[in-house]
């Protein structure tokens, strides 16, 4: 039996070539995404590790609620009078480390994309983990060193002058050196390295450290002093050993950052290998029917049923077995092209050394075990269905029919089942992962039911699709239609894995409109200033001395700024909610808002004792005018709070919950502004004040830009392109592998109709016709699968954008990008059949006619 | 009838195979089917007869010698070429029926005029269908026609362009007696009535009786070339060439 199987395997290796071909790239993205993640993560922590060299304590603040930014609040500098006072510390010293914008001469951006820029001051030798490949360190408060990395990136030279915009205006520096640490990568990420006086400068931490680098003495282990300094420092700060800190920082980007895209990696990855699960199906079903006489033969000649079921599934666990190891290997390459696509949308993470863990190799090797044998389990019990008697009859494989039955139970069930999962997570109540979760699901299940029930849908579809085909293209057109729709089910199943990819697509690109004219929405209706300024990152902090400075600016009548702190907040489970710190006086002039509780005037009046809150928000946590909430800053200060109003801010700029700024400097401890509202005065033309304030920004502050509001919705739509990227990229993957099942597909299929073929040949039909009768029946496949999946994702995405509408989500169809996604369906229909027409070009007349 | 020949083979070779393993299918045949008749090609297994019919009507290319067809050479056509003239000037019945499945019986017999893109003349179609004796299984489907009415179909099919010549390649290989009959009567009249011209191989003897004339190939040469006659003397000419 054995070598039965590897016989048929050699026999049909080449139509057998695209379910390898299948299993591989669905293993190769699951194992890329995981080698991606991994190496990722094993980067930073090489990273937090090294940067820690030489030190055995680490003190950093307790962040009392978790920022989304990488800053905590710093902590006075007095704590390291104390550290050094106490026994067993034979060296400590204090750093900064803050995030910043670096620029260079023409205050250009020196960082790639995304990726972060940072500030930290030199530090004593013994705790130094820079190297220098160039230069020396700074010395004064003129000069600075930058990483090898960024240096290569820009080009930029000992001698040359950058920029660091933080806390104030930008200040510029001499290069004077250029450093790394050994062995790590940042990505694209960039590093200034100052003194400890300027560093605390530009930053605005005055008098203040981010961290504590500690070497105890000789004989004092790193456990013994941590237990010391806990007891002598504050409860506001953190002390652990180096190598907690590291593992403790590594986590939390891990939480934050990579577990998600981790996890998002892996269901496009689950995707196209149940995409390609499709396609093993469609094959194995195709060639064991293709097989009946041989079956047939075998069972006369007395194999047993379990013998032929072990054929199958033993060629099955075979093909597994080649696609899952090269999909393997072919896992670095995913990784490595992951990390290309990421860099391409401004995503550059530091990788150095490709991680492999044993972990990757297990769940690979069974993802591609168990996908393969599962999709090719039902046509293997088929083949055991087939009777001795098929070796003599040319007889069609028993349709099962006893399927027939449960078949409609079973959808039904599936979809109503689906549909309820969607439901519950949509409007259950439940947040995050776990209603991602559901509503995953739910969509899997229902796209599952729609698969199972296509066989009935191919018939009609291919009538209005092939109809105009038809039309244009007469015979070849009609051929194509018919043979299409001659085997339901294997159209369907065909259709249907291309359907997977389409949906997903479809609810993306839907959901992208949706997101941009909900933008464009909530900015006409919402925002009454002329201009605004705000980082150009969109969400982080602009320049303590901005809004004064934006305020002076010739033309502009008023500004209103704001901040956004996260606190904790009572009857809030979240781990921290948003809060606005605002100028009361003149919001209202900036932001149009309504009030369902309270007033214009009660917000022009609010103290620093007093909250506004958002209507969802308020609806959600049952808060009225009148009532108090206590919050708990990063800060650890508690505040309470008197609710004054119920707002209702269109523009969705603000957050739900706002305070005076005042008391946001006084009870979040943060000063910091992360949006400036401008007028203008009345009769001046706002596009010449806009470039007022533009060049002010472009010499003063490179961090920050000006928008009017088109720009605003502009600028915040252009934010969605890059996401929107990643996932057509990835979704890609899944059309290729359904691209393959329809060529397959094909190919299987003219393989059964070869005299057929030769006949026509024989009579007179062209090459170029046969060719073109061959792409018609691939059009038509693709684009069935293409309507459905376009109608599912239509679907899901009206659906799942049902409870945003509340939050200003306005759904709207991009037509246009829809009907590009059919014609892009119906030319990948013809890229598909070019193989298999081609195959069907070289068919010999004679060999075809004569062929029984 | 005339005798002018509208067929002319001219010694043919066609070798399969290279050195020692080479078989000589057709080992120098000439040959000529005048305009309007009706000619059958026997033969014993092997003895070239199938590999004839197939360089006559450009399937397959002979090694060496001529084939003229209606006044064209074919060794001077390309493969484009060659379709060409099979659609429009030759016409084809094969043993196994080879209709389409997913086109009608009226689709399947107007399915050369439809791959050239032409409207089949309706009183021809419908005067064929009658002959054929399918006027009411126009639009069944192939699965829905027993053997015999399948074949005549076929035989609608290849008569629908009056094509040159009609290849018949065992019509009556699959069907039983009846449907032979049928067939058979079918081909004699279109020789008849509408002048078609037919060759046909066969290894039945009752069906060559139905030919006009009578060519037998015996190991790639042509044994007799002469008058058909009844069942009884194709049974003894075959006897003699075997």
């Amino acid at each position: 039996m054995r070598k039965l199987i590897l016989r048929g395997l050699a026999e049909r290796r080449s139509r057998l070539a695209g379910v390898v071909l299948a299993v591989f790239l669905g293993v190769s993205l699951v194992a890329g995404s995981l080698v991606f993640t991994d190496t990722i993560n094993a980067s930073f922590d090489k990273l937090f590790e090294r940067s820690l060299k030489g030190s055995d304590v680490v003190v950093t603040p307790r962040e009392v609620v978790r920022q989304d930014t990488d800053e905590p609040p710093p902590f006075s500098d007095k704590l390291l009078t104390r550290v050094r006072r106490t026994d067993g510390v034979e060296a400590a010293s204090g750093a900064i480390f803050a995030v910043v914008r670096l620029v260079d001469s023409k205050n250009e951006n020196l960082g790639a994309g995304f990726a972060p820029n940072f500030v930290s001051s030199t530090v004593p030798k013994r705790f130094d983990p820079l190297t220098y490949t160039d230069g020396r360190a700074p010395r004064n408060g003129t000069e600075t060193a930058i990483d090898s990395g960024t240096a290569e990136r820009s080009g930029l030279k000992l001698g040359d002058s950058i920029g660091v915009a933080g806390d104030r205006s930008v200040q510029r520096y001499r290069v004077v050196g250029i450093n790394e640490i050994d062995g790590t990568s940042f990505g694209g990420s960039s590093s200034a390295t100052l003194t400890l006086p300027a560093a605390q400068r530009v930053a605005g931490r005055e008098g203040k450290f981010d961290q504590l680098l500690i070497a105890g003495d000789d004989g004092v282990s790193a456990e013994a002093l941590q237990a010391r300094l806990s007891k002598v420092l504050p409860r506001s700060v953190r002390v652990e050993t180096a190598s907690q800190n590291a593992a403790r920082e590594t986590d939390e980007i891990n939480e934050d950052f990579l577990g998600v895209l981790r996890t998002v990696l892996l269901v496009f990855g689950g995707v196209v290998t149940v995409v390609a699960a499709f396609l093993i199906f469609n094959t194995f079903s195709i060639t064991v029917a293709q097989r009946i006489r041989e079956f047939g033969l075998l069972r006369t000649l007395g194999a047993s049923r379990r013998q032929i079921l072990y054929a199958v599934v033993g060629e099955s666990l075979a093909i597994a077995v080649v696609g899952s190891l090269a999909g393997l290997v072919g896992g670095v390459g995913a990784a490595i092209g992951l990390r290309t696509l990421f860099k391409a949308i401004g995503i550059d993470l530091p990788s150095s050394g490709t991680v492999f863990e044993p972990r990757t190799v297990v769940v690979a090797l069974l993802v591609g075990l168990l996908v393969t044998v599962i999709a090719s389990l039902v046509p293997a019990l088929r083949a055991t269905r087939v009777t001795p008697m098929a070796a003599l009859l040319e007889a069609e494989l028993p349709e099962a029919r006893k399927r027939g039955k449960a078949l409609p139970v079973i959808t039904v069930i599936l979809a109503a089942g689906g549909l309820a999962l969607l439901l519950i997570g949509l409007f259950g109540g439940s947040t995050g992962g776990a209603a991602a979760g559901l509503m995953g699901g739910g969509a899997a299940a229902i796209l599952f039911a729609v698969s199972l029930y296509s066989p009935k849908l191919v018939k009609p579809l291919a009538g209005v699709i092939g109809k105009p085909i038809e039309r244009l293209r007469g015979l070849p057109g009609r051929l194509a239609r018919e043979n299409a729709t001659r085997k339901p089910g294997r159209t369907a199943v065909t259709a249907a894995a291309l359907m997977i990819g389409v949906a997903l697509v479809t609810f993306v690109t839907v959901f992208a409109s949706g997101i941009s004219s909900s933008l464009a929405n909530s900015i006409q209706k919402g925002v009454k200033a002329d201009l605004i300024v705000q980082n150009s990152d969109g969400f982080s902090p602009v320049p303590a001395e901005l809004p004064a400075e934006v305020a002076r600016v010739r033309g502009v009548a008023e500004t209103s700024s704001f901040g956004r702190v996260k606190a904790k907040v009572s009857g809030d489970k979240s781990k921290g909610q948003y809060v606005s710190g605002v100028q009361p006086t003149t919001l209202g002039r900036m932001f149009k808002l309504d009030f369902e509780q309270g007033s214009a005037a009660a917000l022009r009046n609010m103290t620093d004792r007093q909250m506004m809150v958002r209507k969802s928000y308020a609806k959600d946590h049952g808060i009225d005018a009148g009532d108090t909430v206590t919050t708990l800053g990063a800060n650890g200060r508690r505040a309470r709070f008197r609710v004054v109003g119920v707002y209702e801010d269109e523009a969705n700029v603000l957050s739900p919950l706002i305070v005076t700024m005042r008391a946001q400097v006084r009870d979040f401890g943060d000063r910091r502004v992360v949006g400036t509202y401008a007028t203008v005065t009345r009769g001046a033309d706002s596009g010449v004040v806009e470039d007022r304030v533009d060049s002010l920004l472009k010499k003063r502050y490179p961090s920050a830009e000006v928008f009017d509001q088109q720009g605003l919705q502009d600028e915040q739509e252009s934010q969605v392109m890059p996401v929107l990227g990643l996932f057509y990229g990835l979704l890609a993957l899944a059309i290729v592998v359904s691209l393959f099942g329809i060529a397959n597909t094909l190919s299987l299929s003219i393989h059964e109709r070869t005299r057929e073929l030769g006949m026509l040949r024989a009579i007179g039909l062209s090459r170029r016709q046969q060719k073109r009768m061959i792409r018609y029946e691939s059009v038509i496949t693709a684009l069935i699968g293409t309507v459905l999946g376009m109608a599912l994702g239509v679907a899901f995405a009206a659906l799942v954008s049902q409870p945003l509408e509340e939050d200003g989500f306005v759904l709207s169809y991009p037509i246009l990008q829809l009907v590009v996604i059919l014609i892009l369906a119906a030319l990948a229909g013809v890229l598909a059949a070019i193989s298999p027409a081609r195959r069907a070009a070289k068919l010999k007349v004679l060999e075809a006619v004569s062929y029984e | 009838m005339t005798s002018e020949p509208i067929v002319t083979a001219t010694d043919l070779h066609r070798r399969y195979g290279e050195g020692d393993a080479a078989v000589d299918a057709l080992d120098g045949v000439s040959v000529a089917f005048e305009r309007g008749g009706f000619a059958a090609i026997m033969g014993p297994s092997g003895s070239g007869k199938s590999t004839l019919m197939h360089t006559l009507a450009g399937l397959d290319r002979p090694t060496s010698g001529s084939v003229m067809v209606d006044g064209i050479e074919l060794a001077d056509l390309d493969e484009d070429e060659l379709t060409d003239l099979r659609r429009d000037k030759l016409g084809f019945i094969f043993q196994f029926f080879n209709l389409l499945p997913v086109l009608t019986a009226e689709e399947n017999i107007v399915l050369p005029l439809s791959i050239a893109g032409r409207d089949p003349d309706p009183e021809w179609l419908n005067q064929l269908i009658e002959v054929v004796g399918l006027g009411d299984r126009r639009t069944h489907r192939p699965a829905e026609l027993s053997g015999g009415q399948q074949q005549r179909v076929a035989v609608a099919r290849a008569l629908v362009s009056r094509p040159a010549v009609v290849f018949a390649d065992e019509p009556t290989g699959n069907l039983d007696s009846t449907a032979s009959a049928e067939v058979l009567r079918l081909l004699r009249q279109a020789v008849d009535e509408f002048g078609q011209t037919v060759v046909m191989v066969t290894h039945e003897p009752h069906a060559a009786a139905y030919a006009d004339r009578l060519v037998v190939l015996r190991d790639g040469k042509v044994s007799h070339d002469g008058q058909a006659g009844d069942e009884g003397q194709v049974l003894e000419l075959m006897k003699d060439a075997g």
